[in-house]
């Protein structure tokens, strides 16, 4: 098998990587690039643990390839605090104990990131069916929409 | 949706936010999959396809092309490679005594049989798809009915004797109202949203493995009994576990093969199991059946309760979980007849998944008491109360403390059961048939012997090192909040080390046992350098008070180590806990008392009179466990084991295909757990009590209370909505629509 060269932006930065042609992003981004945040839950898209943005659009790792990430933007967990200030929906998940083990945290802030980009103002039913692809198994469901909610008016006021 | 915040009570801490919280919301805490080794190789396993049999061949021409294949490791080359493990339930380490790769036998669907190496991943995989296994199969026997079977009497194994009291034959004969029925559940896994990986990696003859562990000490010495080197050569790293529920307690086959396999290729090897190989490889809550029939008397007081029950496990290993041992003693009942048995088939070893006693075993006689209940014209929350009682019927042992009917009191108050209409499918909102249901839930209170050091600077910061586990349970803030508070210092000041077995032990992080035990260590060393610094037991310790204790001794730093043996211990417990063994009291374990945690859980549900759909618009849950460290990680422990409970009720079945002992639904989209779009208003009420015996700070252990009862609640609701009594978990819309 021959190697591949991408040149992508990940979290706004240009990043070059060689990877093979039938490896996946989420092996990139881990193995790679050492950008763990994204996990591993089902490798078929069913978990949501692996989400990260493709030029805007919520996508699982798992199932795109490291070689389809040429020429676009990716966005990952590792991109939403901004140094030492953590993004509105992080800061809201501590204050209201959405997470408990952590796995899908990561996939679950990047999905919230995403639902709020396309849908500032959400209702609660929105915000439940809008992260209905991240399982949680813990589970802290009611917790992660309150935050979310929460979140929303919070960044609708700045 | 419900009120969030947990308000601080009495006999409660305050409510602390996650101080691992930042690490996880920013995607930096390190799980054991996480951490970089320098160029390691790739696993991935082939598992059978039969349950039952022999492997007559291996062809691996077509493996053997893949670009990047490294070795193939099967039992022609491994026999004797792995030592026989002991299993956990004869003093050992092992949640299972299969041995794959050391013969051709097969015992269950999913075994090991090769293990691929490789530069990559994915030609780790590929070579593994590519490999040809060939098999003489035989009819496997997949549960209980099945030809080939054997069943057991629960007695027969190691430690279990059936708990009964009285006359069974008169009690019932004296009762005025009974029930007698059937009752099931079903085969679950537990299905952490976290992979079982493993990488492992050898530095001359010392080994590290990183790998999520709810029991760090005990993998240790599992995994160096299965490689036949000192436990010392040993070191287990699992800082951050993401998910377990039971399946990360014991040790699987997998880590000594990835061990071994790091060995023979002089390189680091990180193995992560799919999800599918993840439902054979680790283990399982088994399937169940219970013959159960309780009567009472006209005033209500219960006059007899039989409980059979049979449980699955595998040929080799009797795994029991004997739930009897709660459901015997949970009620004043004066005739009290239990038998367990185990029936052994051709699958993997089951194992402990939350509350792997009470989940199957208060099904059935918490729907029991609904259906009496009913018999009786009376509520049944009335009924719980005329049987409530201080002391357990079988040895007549006093509970430490329990808050039964109190919890029933407050949740049902704040679910409105008053506005109840009793009568079956007389509660209707349009096309949605409306049904509120209740039941008991409880947990053993247990402990476990536990070791920690506790470290105190004179500018006031502290270090806490012990190998407990956090799994999300709140054990980092929990354990924290502990020591700052004995140390008189803000919880910011105190780093926890957790999860390395490097680490003075702690035991197990399960049976809810961790913050009542490692608390009381924790405390234990901080009275310690209290002392030191010359302060009494009751007074507050200050800045002033702490660097003046410094100045006399003339030291920079007080360090503590200390050991901590529960109520009913026995003195080799911590050269038990040194070996990597748990040895938890408590419950209904020990000889003069009775130690368990109570709380009541109601439940809406909606059924459409139609299409049958299930929704549950409510859940109200009121728990009472002792002191409570960290109300708001409580909060969210009892929170999930609601949904858990929903879950388990609702959802949740591991298929099989009952001709080859297959497992079906082994994968997310099949086997069905809810999402947030599911579940709606979950509400937790924290029932402030005090308990001066269980340990000396009073806590118990709520991990595994909330998800207990849900399963009877849930059916005792769609009872009221349908008038169709389940005994069958999961309830799923198909057993509605008959």
């Amino acid at each position: 098998m021959s190697a591949i060269h991408v040149t992508t932006k990940i979290n706004g930065d240009v990043v070059d990587y060689v990877c093979e042609a039938d490896e996946t992003l989420l092996d990139v981004l881990r193995n790679r690039l050492g950008l763990t945040g994204a996990k591993e839950g089902c490798s078929t898209g069913d978990c949501g643990a692996c989400s990260v943005t493709i030029d805007g659009r919520l996508t699982c790792s798992c199932l795109v390839l490291g070689a389809e990430a040429d020429g676009r933007e990716i966005g990952t967990i590792e991109g939403m605090a901004k140094g030492d200030e953590l993004h509105p929906l992080q800061r809201k998940f501590l204050e209201h104990a959405a997470l408990q083990c952590g796995i899908c945290t990561p996939g679950i802030l990047v999905a919230a990131k995403s639902l709020l980009e396309h849908n500032p103002k959400p209702t609660e039913t929105e915000v439940r069916f809008g992260l209905a692809g991240n399982l949680c198994r813990c589970t802290g469901y009611d917790k992660i929409v309150r935050a979310v909610m929460d979140a929303a008016q919070e960044m609708r006021r700045a | 949706m419900a009120i969030i915040g947990p308000v601080q009570q009495k006999n409660m801490g305050p409510p602390h936010s996650r101080i691992d919280g930042r690490a996880k919301v920013t995607g930096a805490a390190p799980y054991a999959s996480d951490f970089a080794v320098g160029r390691p190789a790739y696993a991935y396993f082939v598992t059978s396809s039969i349950a039952r049999g022999r492997i007559t061949g291996f062809d691996m021409a077509a493996a053997g092309q893949v670009p990047g294949l490294l070795d193939i490791l099967t039992y022609e080359t491994m026999r004797g490679a792995v030592k026989k493990p002991t299993f956990f339930a004869g003093g050992g380490y092992a949640g299972t005594t299969i041995r794959p790769l050391d013969g051709p036998e097969i015992f269950h669907d999913g075994q090991i049989v090769a293990v691929v190496l490789a530069d990559s991943y994915e030609s780790a995989r590929e070579a593994a798809y590519k490999v040809k296994v060939t098999c003489q199969a035989e009819q496997p026997a997949a549960t209980f009915g099945s030809a080939g079977a054997t069943t057991e009497d629960a007695a027969d194994a190691k430690g279990h004797e059936d708990p009964a009291v009285g006359d069974i034959a008169a009690g019932l004969a004296a009762a005025s109202a009974t029930v007698d029925a059937d009752y099931a559940t079903p085969t679950q896994h537990h299905n952490p949203i976290e992979l079982f990986t493993t990488t492992c990696a050898w530095t001359g003859d010392k080994l590290t493995v990183y790998e999520p562990s709810q029991i760090v000490h005990g993998l240790k010495h599992g995994v160096a009994e299965q490689l036949g080197i000192p436990p010392d050569h040993v070191r287990i790293v699992s800082p951050f576990v993401g998910g377990a529920f039971g399946s990360k307690a014991s040790v699987t086959p997998r880590t000594a093969l990835a061990a071994i396999a790091a060995r023979c290729l002089g390189r680091p090897v990180k193995l992560v199991l799919t999800r599918e190989q993840g439902f054979s490889v680790a283990t399982y809550r088994a399937e169940t059946r219970h013959h159960l029939r309780l009567g009472a008397d006209a005033d209500g007081k219960f006059t007899a309760l039989s409980h059979e029950a049979w449980e699955v496990t595998s040929r080799p290993d009797s795994y029991l979980v004997a739930g009897t041992d709660t459901t015997a003693r949970l009620y004043a009942c004066p005739n009290v007849f239990t038998k367990v048995h185990l029936v052994h088939v051709d699958r993997n070893t089951p194992g402990f998944m939350r509350s792997p006693p009470e989940v199957p075993y208060l099904f059935p006689l918490e729907c029991a008491i609904d259906e009496v209940a009913e018999k009786l014209g009376l509520d049944p929350i009335e009924l719980r109360r005329r049987n409530d009682t201080m002391k357990e019927p079988i040895g007549g042992l006093p509970y430490t403390s329990r808050s039964l009917m109190e919890c029933f009191d407050q949740a049902a108050e704040s679910f409105g059961w008053a506005r109840r209409s009793a009568a079956p499918a007389s509660m209707r909102d349009g096309d949605w048939l409306i049904g509120w249901g209740c039941a008991s839930t409880c947990y053993p209170t247990a402990l476990a012997p536990a070791t920690a050091r506790v470290i105190l600077w004179k500018d006031g910061r502290v270090k806490v090192e012990t190998a407990a586990h956090d799994l999300g349970t709140g054990a980092y803030t929990a354990l924290a909040q502990v020591a700052a508070e004995r140390l008189g210092v803000p919880v910011g000041q105190v780093t926890i080390a957790l999860g390395d077995s490097d680490l003075p032990p702690s035991p197990v992080a399960g049976g809810s046992i961790t913050t009542a035990s490692v608390s009381s260590v924790i405390a234990k060393a901080c009275d310690a350098i209290r002392a030191k610094l010359g302060v009494n037991d009751s007074a507050l310790i200050d800045p002033g008070i702490r660097v003046a204790g410094f100045e006399r001794l003339g030291v920079a730093l007080v360090q503590e180590y200390a050991e901590f043996a529960p109520h009913g211990a026995k003195p080799e417990g911590i050269d038990k806990l040194y070996a990597g063994l748990s040895t938890l009291k408590g419950g209904a374990m020990l000889e003069d008392r009775i130690q368990y945690a109570f709380g009541a859980e109601f439940v809406e549900v909606r059924i459409h009179a139609r299409t049958r759909e299930i929704r549950v618009p409510r859940v109200h849950g009121a728990f009472a466990a002792g002191r409570i460290v960290n109300p708001k990680t409580a909060h969210s422990q009892l929170m999930g084991g609601l949904i858990w409970g929903v879950s388990s009720a609702l959802h949740e079945a591991t298929e099989m295909d009952l001709g080859t002992a297959r497992y079906i639904n082994d994968n997310f989209a099949d086997y069905l757990v809810p999402v947030n779009a599911d579940i709606e208003d979950v509400s937790v009420i924290l029932v402030p009590e005090r308990d001066t015996q269980v340990n000396p700070l009073g806590i118990k252990g709520l991990g595994e209370l909330g998800n207990v009862g849900t399963n009877a609640a849930v059916a005792n609701a769609v009872y009221h909505a349908t008038g169709r009594r389940i005994r069958e978990l999961p309830i799923r819309l198909e057993k509605l629509l008959a």
